[in-house]
């Protein structure tokens, strides 16, 4: 028999190998994006007022020997022309060298990798924590009538009110300070990470809350639903299974958006909370001029939100791939 | 008309069975916007009191019929520091604002109207600035031009701009092709004046609640910079340099930081629920 | 061998005496001190750099007292005693130090201690490579170091320099390992090595530090109150910013110490049965916005001490500081050797003085602001804030503005970076700027007072005499107390530098510095060592 040319291909491999091209086009366009960041920085810090070398070596109390400051020049290369040194940069980057931190003294690379991780558990937690309280609020109250809802409404709508860094400072006031059930600072227990992923999982869960809601109200509505109630599920399985994926959908894109508010907010929970991590060091570095730290840690964060948003288009797809491409 | 074409063209089918706040909850914010906005203007009808006035014997006190919302660590009232600070927020959020619309409509029209490459450099454009997280756009800003209440309005704005750089282009595209504008160039109206006249203000409505919930959010902002000191310096009335100042005798005199952060939480609120209301009655127009 | 150990009881009353209030039992003689165990410890800042020889800034000898021993110990009286050196004789000339050195002494990596140690040590933080600001600034005069034999250093010094004993006992000019030095600056400032009680295991930037015992550490100072190795294994040297936080800690038991106690939690902490307080005045210069005196309006004498009488210092301290620091009035604070009590209140508030001062100098006329004015230019100073002031300074300043005004100065407080002040200060472009030196010894009127140190001491432009005063008989009157080892004499000369320094009226000094430990019950034995009130664990033990 001859085989016909039917080409039966499983949906699902296709899925994937759609999936594997949008990725790939998505990488690629986000090193670009990358090496415009570096670019755009590099240019930005250069601009900044006072004498970089003097910043180096020791900032108010240092008083450097002119051997030193020539020193230190040749050591940093500054006494190299503008575009000289834009390519230098440029070129230490691609070797994933990111230069050395003014103020501390030591590789920007391990300072990032030193306090990476703690800025990397906070968002996480705190977006896991933020979609836990999302989920049990609009499931539990979407669709149930006016009352429930309005007071859910009111409570979303509060909650993505809150100011985090206000949020925090209560958070602590109350349970630290007054009640003692959590530490007031610290970086590494897990008691110490509660108080500062609640205070920003609380008004991103109020964001996200409201846009879910919505939607899982419209999707309860329609028809599907309505069959897969009539041939007998539990109210609760026909939320869990059925609506919940395709109203989760809003809610996915609004994530992506939500990382780069998380790091704007883990940089302040940082300071109040006396927490290691990139946000804090961004921070101090900024009011120490230090500014391959700045600049390394700027990229850092890019990278990780392009990279982030990239694998949230990609659940997006995932999830329900008839969506076309998101116009916003 | 042009309203209804256009907003039968943007907005879904929603059904009105959205669930909202009562009208009460949004006169009640409606209410609210309007008094910080008197208080911002008029300051002394709402207080007597110099929000400057150092009274180091009165330091510390808890709130009371003389000083309702307490004193701070130099003895100065805190309600009328509050309310002094109401201009210094609002003037900060509405300019920041207004610095995010400018940046976002010159680029919007850029990429909407100058033809496919252009818009994909916007575009591209765009994708930079959205690399970062709105923060530590600020913070490089501030970083850059030093800190201070100039900086903090253009660090603020810029934050927000790409935000509403792409909803503007997303709506110049979905506008200049309408039936209307093509009436207009036919009627070889000049270009600038069918941008000004019809494809902008067009563009722009359905973003007047995405504006005046962005107010709020430029606020929130100013605030958290302000927050880490490098916003608006002390002794400056503004509430989130009051919030910081207080952070230190959270222990002994919460009422420090507490109200200034309870004024920014009902600002935000109020522009929220305001800009919900709005379009809800945008929506409600249509038949 | 055995040096005898000074007795509790006159100690803590030496310690009243220089302004220190110690709240009762945790003696260590009433109960055992146990081996064993890891203190807590929470300080405020976090150093730039663990080898105190690099810049050094207070953060930097408070940890480094933990595991590097000085020369010589100083007591609370202000007496030199043996350390590292066990005895030393000076040249009757004042230029050479021969010191004799303890035999049975070695560092944590093996290397012993001999004068060749002695000789690395000062020559490192004399070498500008090493950007020593504290230590290098305090041994300018050190020419060199000659090895008699293994045990037996010669130190040469330029001029006469009767306060380098003094110096050499403070932390900052701590012994290091000669082969740890070798190394490169950074690597020494991850891992210094010395001989103390304790040595660095690891550095966890924005976290903490870890220190262990040293458990061949037999060379504990007579200030000291136990010989042989600590009692405590391990230490964690923990930094929270944040003085809220910082005390919440304590108070929940976290730490067991805690540094830089807040004022405003002082009374709460008297108030907690488990808690205990440690308050102790640092030497040195106090806290003070010093004038310039190279432009107008402070190069009149009268304009100066009219400021100084306009200013209500007293009554912010009580309401910024909650009343818990004193007023310094004179130029140096009372726990500083020599200090004489005469001139506390030459700096008290009058007004009335300050308006007949000013009309003196001929300021008599005032703009529509109440501010005076002369020859149509307004009666104003401009104070430098930096960006890491902490508020309560600023609060401080802002009430001391208000009271100025009512006399008619306007005081102007300009905010901005750290850099900006530095580039500012340099440039003498500026009429107060704010500053305070921790230092054992009253040479530090030499440092912030004469001409010699009103040229910038590198290109960066710094100059430690922000004042600018630059008056012969001074300099002279300082270089002649630094002449002579004879403790009258230097009391007398002293004396009179202090007598002219405050007649001067050259600062508005506020209030002194002060190392504030906050205590918790588990924790015994924390005590300060003598010479600059910084911590000391090596007595200390754990009970939990």
């Amino acid at each position: 028999m001859t085989s016909t040319t039917l080409a039966v291909t499983d949906p699902r491999r296709e899925r994937l190998a759609a999936l594997g091209r949008r990725a790939g086009i998505r990488l690629a366009g986000g090193v670009l994006v990358l090496w415009a960041v570096a670019t755009l920085t590099f240019f930005a810090l250069r601009l900044m007022p006072g004498d970089p070398v003097l910043a180096i070596l020791g900032g108010t109390t240092g008083n450097p020997s002119p051997e030193a400051i020539e020193a230190a020049r040749q050591e940093f290369g500054l006494d190299k022309p503008l575009a000289v040194q834009y390519v230098l940069y440029l070129g230490r980057l691609l070797q994933g060298d990111l230069g050395m931190s003014y103020s501390q003294h030591l590789p920007v690379t391990r300072v990032l990798a030193e306090q990476g991780g703690a800025t990397f558990e906070l968002t996480v937690a705190a977006l896991v924590l933020a979609w836990l309280l999302v989920l049990l609020l609009t499931v539990v109250t979407a669709g149930r009538g006016r009352l429930i809802g309005g007071v859910a409404s009111l409570l979303e709508t509060v909650s993505a009110s809150l100011p985090h860094f206000w949020l925090g400072v209560v958070l602590l006031a109350v349970f630290a300070f007054g009640l003692r059930w959590f530490p007031p600072a610290g970086s590494d227990s897990l008691a110490s990470l509660v108080l500062p992923a609640f205070s920003l999982a609380i008004p991103l869960a109020g964001f996200i809350a409201q846009v879910t809601r919505e939607s899982l109200e419209l999707t309860l509505e329609q028809p599907f639903v309505l069959t897969a109630r009539t041939r007998g599920l539990s109210d609760l399985a026909v939320r869990f299974k059925h609506a919940l994926r395709h109203a989760l959908l809003p809610g996915v894109a609004l994530s992506g958006w939500a990382i780069g508010a998380l790091i704007s907010g883990a940089v302040v929970c940082e300071v109040i909370f006396s927490r290691k991590g990139i946000g804090r060091q961004l921070y101090q570095a900024v009011q120490l001029q230090d500014l391959p730290l700045v600049i390394g840690i700027s990229l850092v964060v890019a990278a990780g939100y392009v990279l982030a948003n990239i694998l949230v288009d990609l659940l997006y797809q995932w999830i329900d791939p008839r969506q076309q491409e998101a116009a916003a | 008309m042009t309203d209804l074409t256009l907003g039968r063209a943007l907005t879904p089918v929603r059904r009105q069975r959205r669930l909202s706040l009562p009208p009460l909850g949004a006169s009640l914010a409606i209410l609210f916007l309007l008094a910080l906005v008197l208080a911002a203007l008029l300051p002394g009808l709402f207080t007597r009191i110099d929000p400057l006035a150092i009274v180091p014997r009165e330091a510390f006190q808890p709130p009371s019929w003389v000083h309702w919302l307490g004193t701070d660590q130099s003895g100065r009232d805190i309600f009328a520091r509050i309310i002094h600070g109401a201009r210094q927020s609002l003037l900060i959020g509405v300019a920041a604002t207004a610095i995010s619309m400018a940046i976002a409509i010159a680029l919007g029209l850029l990429g909407g109207l100058g033809g496919a490459r252009v818009d994909r450099a916007v575009g591209w454009l765009l994708e930079v600035l959205f690399a970062f997280p709105s923060l530590v756009l600020a913070l490089l800003f501030v970083a850059v031009f030093g800190s201070g209440v100039g900086p903090l309005i253009v660090a603020t704005g810029l934050g927000g701009a790409p935000g509403y750089a792409r909803m503007v282009r997303g709506q110049v595209l979905a506008v200049r092709n309408a039936g209307y504008i093509e009436a207009a160039r036919a009627l070889g109206h000049p270009t600038s004046r069918i941008v000004l006249r019809q494809l902008l203000p067009n563009a722009m409505r359905p973003l007047v609640v995405t504006l005046t919930m962005g107010v709020g959010q430029a606020i929130v902002w100013a605030s958290a910079l302000s927050f880490l000191g490098l916003g608006a310096r002390p002794p400056a009335p503004e509430w989130g340099t009051m919030l910081s100042m207080g952070r230190d005798f959270i222990a002994n005199a919460w009422w420090l930081t507490f109200f200034p952060g309870l004024f920014i939480v009902l600002t935000t609120l109020a522009t929220t629920v305001t800009g919900r209301y709005i379009q809800q009655r945008l929506e409600g127009r249509l038949p | 061998m055995n040096r005898p150990i000074l007795p509790l009881i006159p100690l803590c009353a030496v310690l009243a005496l220089v302004g220190c209030e110690r709240a009762e039992q945790h003696a260590a003689q009433s109960t055992q001190p146990i081996h064993g165990g890891t203190l807590v410890y929470a300080t405020d800042r976090e150093p730039t750099c663990l080898d105190p020889h690099v810049a050094g800034d207070m953060p930097q000898v408070f940890v480094a007292q933990q595991y590097l021993d000085s020369l010589v110990s100083m007591d609370s009286h202000g007496q030199i005693g043996p350390w590292l050196a066990s005895r030393w004789e000076v040249s009757a000339d004042g230029l050479r130090y021969t010191f004799h050195l303890r035999r049975d002494v070695h560092f944590t990596d093996g290397t012993p201690f001999n004068a060749e140690a002695v000789k690395a040590n000062l020559d490192h933080m004399a070498n500008p490579k090493t950007q020593s600001s504290t230590a290098g600034g305090y041994i300018r005069q050190y020419r060199s170091t000659k090895v008699l034999d293994d045990y037996t250093a010669e130190v040469t010094l330029a001029t006469p320099y009767a306060a380098f004993l003094e110096v050499l006992a403070q932390g900052f000019l701590g012994i290091q390992s000669p082969t740890a030095l070798a190394r490169s600056r950074d690597e020494n400032c991850e891992s210094p090595v010395g001989s103390g009680p304790f040595k660095v295991v690891r550095w966890d930037r924005q976290n903490q530090v870890e220190l262990v015992r040293n458990p061949d550490y037999n060379w504990a100072p007579p200030t000291a109150q136990h010989q042989g190795p600590a009692y405590l294994a391990r230490i964690v040297w923990k930094f929270i910013q944040e003085p809220s936080v910082r005390f919440a800690s304590l108070q929940a038991g976290e730490v067991d110490v805690i540094e830089a106690l807040p004022p405003e939690s002082h009374e709460a902490a008297r108030r907690n049965p488990d808690v205990d307080l440690i308050i102790a005045q640092r030497p040195g210069n106090p806290t003070n916005g010093t004038f310039n005196l190279r432009r107008a309006p402070f190069d009149d004498i009268r304009v100066r001490e009219a400021l100084v009488r306009s200013a209500d210092v007293e009554g912010a301290l009580k309401s910024v500081y909650f009343g818990e620091f004193p007023r310094s009035g004179g130029p140096l604070s009372v726990a500083t050797p020599f200090y004489s009590g005469d001139f506390e209140r030459s700096q008290d508030y009058d007004p009335a003085r300050a308006a007949t001062l000013l009309d003196e100098a001929g300021w008599t006329r005032r703009d529509s602001e109440g501010y005076r004015t002369k020859g149509g230019q307004r009666l104003r100073a401009v104070v430098l804030i930096g960006a890491r002031t902490p508020p309560s300074e600023l609060t401080l300043w802002e009430q001391v503005q208000a009271t100025t005004r009512q006399v008619g100065i306007e005081l102007v407080l300009d905010q901005m970076s750290d850099a900006q002040v530095t580039s500012r200060q340099a440039a003498w472009d500026y009429d107060i700027r704010i500053g305070y030196w921790n230092t054992n010894t009253p040479d530090v009127l030499r440092i912030i007072f004469t001409s010699a140190f009103v040229q910038p001491a590198g290109v960066g432009g710094y100059h430690q005499n922000s004042s600018g005063y630059a008056d012969p008989g001074f300099d002279a009157l300082l270089d002649s107390a630094l002449a002579t080892q004879d403790a009258e004499l230097r009391r007398q000369r002293y004396h009179l530098a202090q007598q002219q320094a405050a007649a001067q009226y050259l600062q508005l000094t506020t209030y002194p510095q002060s190392t504030r430990l906050g205590i918790y019950k588990t924790a015994h034995g924390v005590r300060l060592e003598p010479s600059l009130a910084v911590t000391y664990l090596y007595d200390a033990w754990v009970n939990k």
